[in-house]
């Protein structure tokens, strides 16, 4: 295979061994920051298991005096769990895997192809991408009214596809506007045409930064809360975050519900990011060996 | 306060879809009696499976269905957020419900009303006789001005039960430290100087949410009548905030931070703090909504009851929230048929013995002793033309105008006069912008 790629690591420098105490601060610093950042889970996954008079007694810090699953069962039942997570999975990976292609094609022409007033074109793709939702709503909305897929998931996958992909194609652009000519050139000197170098060159070498920007299309996506909202309007289509906010009455709130319902909503992207942590690593790995 | 500001993105998109709503929602119309030959009927609302409300609208979709045979009930329990956020959105499409619970209030239910998304339900209501079933102050929530502004005009929704400010307490505590219940407003503040002398705060508050506001209003009512209700609420005449009753309000609300009824530390806590206080027994008492009546009779372990505010004529209060039927209702013969439902008595007593407060229910067909006095106090102020709406109703965004407003008197930052002045200003400003004025 005329698989060409570039070293991407930089080599080791000096002997780790050789830093000293500044190794051990910064060792320091990094379990402090981890340690903060895991207490809001402990916090949900000691109210996920307390029922609703524990924690109204003894509030959000004290031990569960007994090991209460009904929040978990209620939350289950209640919102259709299964039904929500096919609908997650079904829009968060189609975005994803839709947003980078339509990141790549783009990228490859804004970068490769020196579209003339290209910077102009990203900045308007970055632009998309920082326009607030609430912004957009009003005139998506009535977009999707007048094509017949409000209340579909279809609307919100294209919608996202093209948030996600303005943000891939921003991030992409820039890296391929400096990927080295002479391969290029090697490639096209080797009779590729324009479809062979995209699939047989840049793809393989942009292989592991794809595989990040699937993965954060994926966890964005899935946690988005406002654009479903409008969108999805029957239960039937609707997402976990959107069913993770049934809970919420007008006045009232059901914390150990919410926080039952938190935890089995965070597992499946959890999950996700886990198992594709390791593609990641594998992509990167095999990458160098070449 | 996220989903208040949420709300106001909502309402400021709803505002600028109104014109091109309007245009839509004609094609819609029709006659009143359409739909009724339908076979299916969706159906939203937004009550969780187990509250009062829940289980006695449960109980309506059966007795609708053995009445309604060959009719198809598609019911979805929605989330409260998505409903207060999209209603206009939802209901201007094909694919929203032919009839929902939805929020009463100008904001909201008079808002889509005055661009033409509501069904006018007032040739019904008579027809029926929901309008004599539902007292005068029960009726202003549901009726809209053209404008949109509650109190009088067709009727664009159905409540099927109301809720008021009362006072909760704590029996044990009061046991404990020898205090007994106060029946006028003396032995009311006699009753709390005796628990600051044992050195308990005898009110959980809440600075950063409602309730404290919702306290101000409550002493403010106390010397005040339905003209000032009217003037503050439907903007009937123009309100001096440095006069009686507000200015009653916002000084005795003062002295009682002072006295220590209210503690300072309360001005940064939010409504589920103040419940959860009084839950746990750290609290003798609070002054909030029934709203909270069944997760106490849930969670409480302590003995616990509730009073009228002593010495008040008027409550904090309303009707709930509104049946309504949106205009792209497909079938309006059969929304009509399940409101009527809703109103039976049958219905109505499901609603009080779950520990709701119903609006038209026999208080002696609840078996409950506490529910009971739920229901009868509720009564009381509903037949006393009490109910006096929520302070923050008049103006949009007033919400976190009074929020502020008494967040910096409970902590002291500010003096009564100059929370008044801080208040008076944004009400005077919203009142022109909807009067015109």
């Amino acid at each position: 295979m005329a698989v060409t790629t570039i070293p991407a690591r930089p080599p080791a420098s000096r002997d780790r061994h050789r830093r000293g105490k500044s190794r051990w601060i910064v060792l320091a610093v990094v379990t402090i920051a981890a340690l903060v950042m895991l207490v809001p889970f402990v916090f949900m996954l000691l109210n996920a298991f307390k029922s609703p008079g524990d924690y109204s007694t003894g509030g959000p810090l004290s031990w569960p005096s007994e090991f209460y699953t009904k929040g978990l069962s209620n939350y289950w039942n209640q919102v259709n769990f299964p039904l929500k997570l096919w609908n997650s999975l079904l829009i968060a990976g189609s975005v994803a895997v839709l947003g980078v292609v339509v990141s790549l094609l783009n990228a490859y022409a804004l970068g490769i192809g020196r579209v003339k007033g290209r910077l102009w074109i990203v900045g308007l793709f970055l632009l998309a991408n920082m326009l607030p939702q609430e912004a957009l709503i009003y005139p998506l909305y009535y977009a999707a009214k007048q094509v017949g897929l409000y209340n579909t998931q279809l609307s919100v996958i294209i919608i996202f596809t093209v948030i996600q992909s303005a943000f891939g194609t921003y991030l992409l652009a820039s890296v391929l506007s400096t990927f080295p000519k002479s391969v290029l050139e090697a490639a096209s000197l080797d009779g590729a045409g324009k479809w062979t170098v995209l699939w047989r060159v840049i793809f393989p070498n942009l292989r592991p930064t794809l595989a990040v920007l699937l993965i954060f299309f994926f966890i964005w996506t899935w946690n988005e809360f406002l654009i479903p909202l409008v969108m999805l309007i029957d239960n039937s289509t609707q997402t976990i975050p959107v069913a993770l906010a049934s809970l919420q009455g007008d006045r009232l709130m059901d914390a150990p519900t919410t926080n039952a319902g938190a935890l089995i909503s965070l597992i499946p992207a959890v999950l996700f990011f886990i198992i594709f942590q390791r593609t990641l690593s594998r992509g990167i790995t095999a990458g160098a060996e070449k | 306060m996220g989903r208040f500001r949420k709300l106001g993105v909502a309402v400021a998109l709803a505002a600028i879809a109104g014109t091109t709503l309007a245009a839509c929602g004609s094609d819609g119309g029709g006659s009143s009696s359409e739909g009724s030959d339908a076979k299916v009927l969706k159906l939203w609302h937004y009550e969780s499976e187990n509250s009062a409300m829940g289980i006695a609208w449960d109980k309506a979709i059966e007795i609708f269905k053995t009445e309604h045979p060959g009719v198809q009930v598609t019911f979805e329990r929605k989330a409260f957020e998505q409903i207060q956020q999209n209603a206009g959105m939802i209901i201007n499409s094909d694919e929203g419900p032919d009839i929902m619970e939805y929020n009463k209030g100008n904001a909201t239910a008079g808002l889509l009303s005055s661009q033409g998304l509501l069904t006018d339900l007032t040739e019904e209501a008579t027809k029926r006789g929901w309008d004599k079933e539902l007292s005068s102050s029960l009726q202003t929530t549901a009726r809209y001005s053209d404008k949109g502004v509650m109190g009088e005009g067709n009727w664009y929704g159905v409540p099927n039960y109301g809720e008021y400010v009362m006072v909760y307490y704590n029996k044990d505590l009061f046991d404990k430290n020898g205090v007994t219940v106060p029946t006028t407003y003396d032995e009311f503040t006699q009753a709390m100087d005796k628990f600051v002398s044992k050195g308990i705060t005898p009110l959980a508050e809440a600075g950063a949410e409602y309730p404290a506001g919702q306290l101000f209003y409550q002493l403010a009512l106390s010397k005040a009548d339905r003209k000032f209700v009217d003037d503050y609420q439907l903007y009937k005449n123009p309100v001096d905030f440095k006069a009686d009753p507000l200015k009653y309000g916002a000084e005795t609300f003062a002295d009682w931070v002072s006295k220590g009824y209210v503690s300072k530390e309360s001005a940064s806590l939010k409504a589920e703090d103040m419940g959860t206080a009084f839950i746990s027994g750290k609290a003798p008492m609070i002054v909030s909504g029934s709203w909270w009546y069944g997760r106490f009779k849930d969670e409480m372990k302590a003995n616990w009851d509730s009073f009228l505010f002593p010495g008040n004529k008027f409550s904090a209060g309303s009707s709930g929230n509104l049946w309504v039927v949106p205009t792209s209702s497909k079938a309006k013969g059969l929304a009509y048929d399940f409101i009527d439902i809703t109103m039976r008595p049958e219905i109505q007593a499901l609603i009080g013995n779950n520990g709701g407060v119903p609006v038209a229910a026999d208080a002696s067909q609840i078996t409950d002793p506490k529910n009971k006095k739920l229901i009868e106090n509720f009564n009381t102020v509903s037949s006393q033309d009490g109910l006096a709406f929520y302070p923050d109703w008049p103006v949009p965004g007033y919400y976190d105008v009074l929020v502020s407003g008494f967040q910096s008197l409970i902590n002291g930052s500010k003096t009564p006069d100059q929370v008044l002045d801080a208040i008076a200003k944004p009400y005077d400003d919203g009142v022109k912008e909807i009067t015109g004025k």
